[in-house]
């Protein structure tokens, strides 16, 4: 069941459009992200959705409630939506408790004194901090704030949950735990989470379903994994993972393949921009996807070793095939000549 | 707050702004005062104003010392910013603070204690008669009045020009002194220029009080009959032998006309001046540049200046509050004594302007802080033609000197018939003092709103808060320190204010700074000068207060 939908947003300030037509639905105990570049609309949209912006046109409905709807003029102020939100900032109120902080939701709610402590206890228990409702903010790490900011959204029991870049006020090593158990802990609720991030990788860790934004526009929208392995455009599989790029033309297509050539070398990969024979395309294949093999064959090229970084758990080989560059993963090699294959089917032409 | 809430409360800030400024225009289109029965519109209010050679005379003094006054005062403050925020100068944290002193003391105060030292039978000038047999200076001239303008004026541009030097990083100076610039070259080649624009608005800031004089030039002035144009609208009262209220207007307008622009002016340049420091606003480690031997002439000059401007004026006046007489030959242990303060308190006027300045600065001051606070809220996130419409508003009453405030409210109340029973009560002089400080007290509030990120807001909205209760339940307990904080800040500034309550003086509304005026008119110096040291004192408790509780609010 559809728990947040939005149809055809569009927002602008001014002549500028932020919000160019978002249409997508959310489902029930789904943590989905909305990965984009700054600018590209993620922000806009997730506040557009808790009520913070007023977008210009479409609809937003909360399970069968529409909270916002241009045509008819309505737009439900943020507070009677009852959603909650995890502000990049935690935006932590400095004059209260973690107690009040988290009990301020209650008591707007008039919850009787007796169940907001036992409530507030528990949801604070359950991010690990039942210990420090008495300590100010400004007294508890940064991890321990988002913690808070977190239980305070959660404490009412909204139906869906908002988090704006939640992870990115928090240094690499705490981001990866709060990874994980941001994660569990609303697959544990069984919440409806959506959030918002500028990393693939941490989107592709936390989410069941990711929508990538561009210009205000969904790119695509899938699993990480369909994300990752079928991406439909050129900026998509840019922004999921790392390339090598070919720029050159097609010359030949057949079954779904098309033919690029590399300095030389001719190159079958999977047609996925639909470019005509002898238009200008880019071939893309991931990093890991490129083999050092012992010698020539279908869809190889011969390369120069240029240099070679040492990663710890494996080595980066960065290799020159006529004036370009090409990199790959692998382990240590010998300075020289080198074949590369490329699979034509994690070989993408757009 | 709600959207009709907000609106209400613009709507009401216009009226009590242009309530007054629309009764001054109105009466200097009649030829008698509005409340008379027979009055006709006409132009001979301006057409007497303007064919007056002494309006003229005002004019060009107003214009002359305004020029003269910026010209001494922004280089002086500027190269103290520079001296106090960028060098190694030896006691910089006990000079500071003494350098704002003379923004705290009311400028007639000031010019009284000019005249107890330095006037032709000062304590400073017979000391220097005893050594040289004569007094190498004239007190009363245009040109002292000009210097002395400008020495008490440095401390708006020093605080100006000082805050942007601290947001400067330090590297810029550093590397002009790694290619070879000297101490002064970086002062003059690098740090000043950068903050250009800050100093520029200084400068027009300092203009426009110049042209807005009234303290200095009513005491130092009339004795050779200098008149600027606020001595020009005080003395008008007696003109004609009757209060002439459609001159005044005249004036009134006159004045106002000269001084949008230059107000408009201050807000453009202050937009810009922010916008140019923000841009390197992340201040960097600061250390301070070394300027070797010339530390102590740059503290000889310091010292030299607040010895002018803040030591002897005020410690000739509070020793002039503590003798019976002065003259040539008289010795200061055998006059010592506090008669003065004895005599005030057989006048029960005196009395009750001290009782009501302390009322009208405490009571009335936070009573204006919340004013400026409900003003401050209405516009607050929220972008729409009414907070414009608000922007231009402040800037209206900024044009308006203190004295013609006081006597365009002094109008209202008398123009207003639910309003006239409260003109003889210190609901009057609030309401003027409110709507003279509007503009300070609005930034003063706004300050403290800006230091709250949108995001708490906005929390409270989303856990379910209305616009109300994030107001009261977030926002306010959020700037409770910046509020106390303004709230000092009104009540020195209303305790130290003479001009505007000059004309709303009547039994029942007397305030220090407004007998001050009337007293020194009829030559009581004893009693004047004890009123002033009472001022003196009081303002000195509220600096006290100020720093212990910044002291606490940071520590």
């Amino acid at each position: 069941m559809a728990k947040l939908t939005i149809d055809d947003l569009h927002l602008s300030y001014g002549s500028n459009h932020i919000l160019k037509g978002i249409t997508a639905t959310f489902a029930q105990g789904e943590i989905v992200a909305l990965l984009g570049r700054s600018g590209s609309g993620k922000t806009t949209l997730l506040r557009s959705i808790a009520g913070l912006e007023e977008p210009s046109k479409g609809a937003i409905t909360i399970g069968n409630s529409p909270v916002f709807d241009g045509a008819a003029g309505l737009n439900v102020p943020s507070e009677k939506r009852g959603l909650g939100l995890v502000f990049q900032s935690y935006a932590l109120w400095p004059h209260k408790t973690v107690f009040e902080n988290v009990a301020y939701g209650l008591r707007l709610r008039n919850v009787p004194s007796a169940d907001i402590a036992q409530r507030v206890a528990a949801v604070l228990e359950g991010v690990g901090l039942g210990h420090l409702g008495d300590r100010y903010p400004h007294q508890m790490s940064g991890g321990q704030q988002q913690r808070v900011a977190l239980a305070r959204a959660l404490v009412y029991n909204p139906p869906v949950i908002l988090l704006d870049e939640p992870l990115s006020n928090l240094d690499a090593k705490l981001r990866e735990e709060a990874r994980i158990w941001i994660r569990s802990l609303i697959k544990r609720m069984n919440l409806t989470a959506v959030f918002v991030t500028h990393d693939q990788v941490e989107a592709m860790a936390i989410a069941d379903r990711i929508v990538l934004l561009d210009g205000g526009r969904i790119v695509q929208a899938g699993t990480p994994e369909q994300l990752y392995t079928e991406p439909v455009s050129l900026f998509a599989s840019e922004f999921m993972g790392t390339n090598n790029q070919i720029k050159s033309r097609v010359q030949d297509k057949r079954g779904g393949y098309a033919l690029i050539d590399l300095s030389g070398f001719p190159l079958w990969g999977k047609d996925r921009g639909g470019k005509a024979v002898s238009e200008d395309a880019t071939g893309v294949i991931r990093l890991e996807q490129v083999s050092v093999v012992d010698g020539e064959g279908e869809n190889c090229v011969k390369v120069e070793l240029e240099t070679s970084l040492y990663l710890g758990s494996q080595w980066e080989h960065v290799f020159r095939c006529g004036d370009l560059t090409l990199r790959t993963f692998g382990r240590a090699l010998a300075p020289g000549s080198h074949w590369l294959h490329l699979p034509p089917e994690q070989l993408w032409v757009f | 707050m709600n959207r009709a809430t907000r609106i209400a409360v613009i709507v009401a800030m216009a009226i009590a702004v242009l309530a007054p400024i629309g009764l001054v225009v109105y009466q200097s289109f009649l030829d008698g005062p509005f409340f008379q029965p027979k009055t006709a519109f006409t132009f001979s209010a301006y057409e007497f104003v303007l064919d007056d050679e002494d309006f003229y005379e005002a004019l060009s003094n107003s214009v002359v010392i305004a020029f003269g006054m910026t010209a001494i005062a922004v280089p002086v403050g500027a190269i103290l910013a520079f001296l106090m925020t960028r060098t190694d100068l030896p006691g910089r944290r006990w000079i500071e603070p003494v350098i704002l002193v003379p923004m705290f003391v009311s400028s007639v105060v000031l010019a009284f204690g000019f005249v107890v030292s330095l006037g032709p039978a000062g304590f400073v000038s017979l000391w220097v008669k005893g050594w040289l047999g004569f007094v190498p200076w004239y007190l009363y001239s245009k040109w002292t009045l000009i210097v002395i303008a400008g020495l008490t004026h440095v401390p708006h541009v020093f605080l100006y020009t000082s805050s942007a030097l601290r947001s400067l990083g330090s590297d810029v100076e550093e590397a002009a002194r790694m290619t070879g610039a000297g101490p002064l070259r970086v002062a003059l080649t690098v740090s000043l220029p950068m903050v250009t624009p800050n100093i520029l608005y200084a400068a027009v800031l300092v203009f426009f009080l110049g042209f807005e004089l009234f303290g200095l030039p009513l005491v130092l002035g009339d004795p050779e009959g200098i008149l600027v144009l606020a001595t020009y609208l005080y003395k008008l009262t007696n003109k004609l032998g009757t209060p002439s209220y459609q001159l005044m207007a005249v004036v009134v307008v006159a004045i106002i006309c000269i001084a949008l622009p230059l107000v408009a002016m201050q807000r453009y340049l202050l937009r810009t001046a922010n916008r140019y420091v923000s841009v390197k606003g992340k201040a960097s480690a600061q250390r301070p540049v070394t300027i070797g031997f010339w530390r102590w002439p740059a503290v000889a000059v310091i010292v030299g200046w607040l010895a002018f401007t803040v030591v002897i004026p005020i410690s000739g006046l509070v020793l002039r509050s503590f003798v019976s007489s002065w003259g040539e030959g008289v010795h200061l242990s055998e006059v010592l004594t506090l008669d003065h303060f004895r005599e005030l308190t057989h006048f029960p006027n005196l009395v009750r302007g001290i009782v009501n300045t302390l009322l009208i600065a405490s009571v009335g001051g936070a009573l204006s802080v919340g004013v400026y606070t409900a003003l401050n809220l209405a516009a607050h996130r929220w972008q729409s033609g009414w907070t414009r419409l608000m922007d231009y508003l402040v800037l209206l009453p900024r044009a308006m000197p203190g004295l013609v405030a006081g006597l365009a409210i002094f109008w209202v109340f008398l123009f207003t018939p639910f309003l006239s029973p409260m003109r003889q009560t210190m609901v009057a002089i609030w309401v003027a003092y409110t709507l003279v400080w509007l503009a300070y007290g609005m930034r003063l509030v706004s300050g403290a709103l800006l230091q709250i990120g949108p995001e708490l807001e906005e929390a409270g909205r989303v856990v379910g808060a209305s616009a109300g209760r994030v107001s009261r339940d977030l926002t306010l307990p959020l700037i409770k320190v910046g509020l106390i904080s303004s709230w000092l800040l009104i009540f020195i500034t209303f305790m130290r204010e003479y001009s505007t309550g000059v004309y709303l003086l009547s039994p029942g509304t007397e305030v220090i700074g407004s007998l001050l005026v009337s007293l020194w008119g009829s030559g009581a110096v004893d009693l004047v000068t004890a009123l002033s040291t009472v001022n003196i004192a009081m303002i000195g408790c509220g600096l006290l207060l100020m720093s212990l509780f910044g002291k606490r609010s940071h520590g």
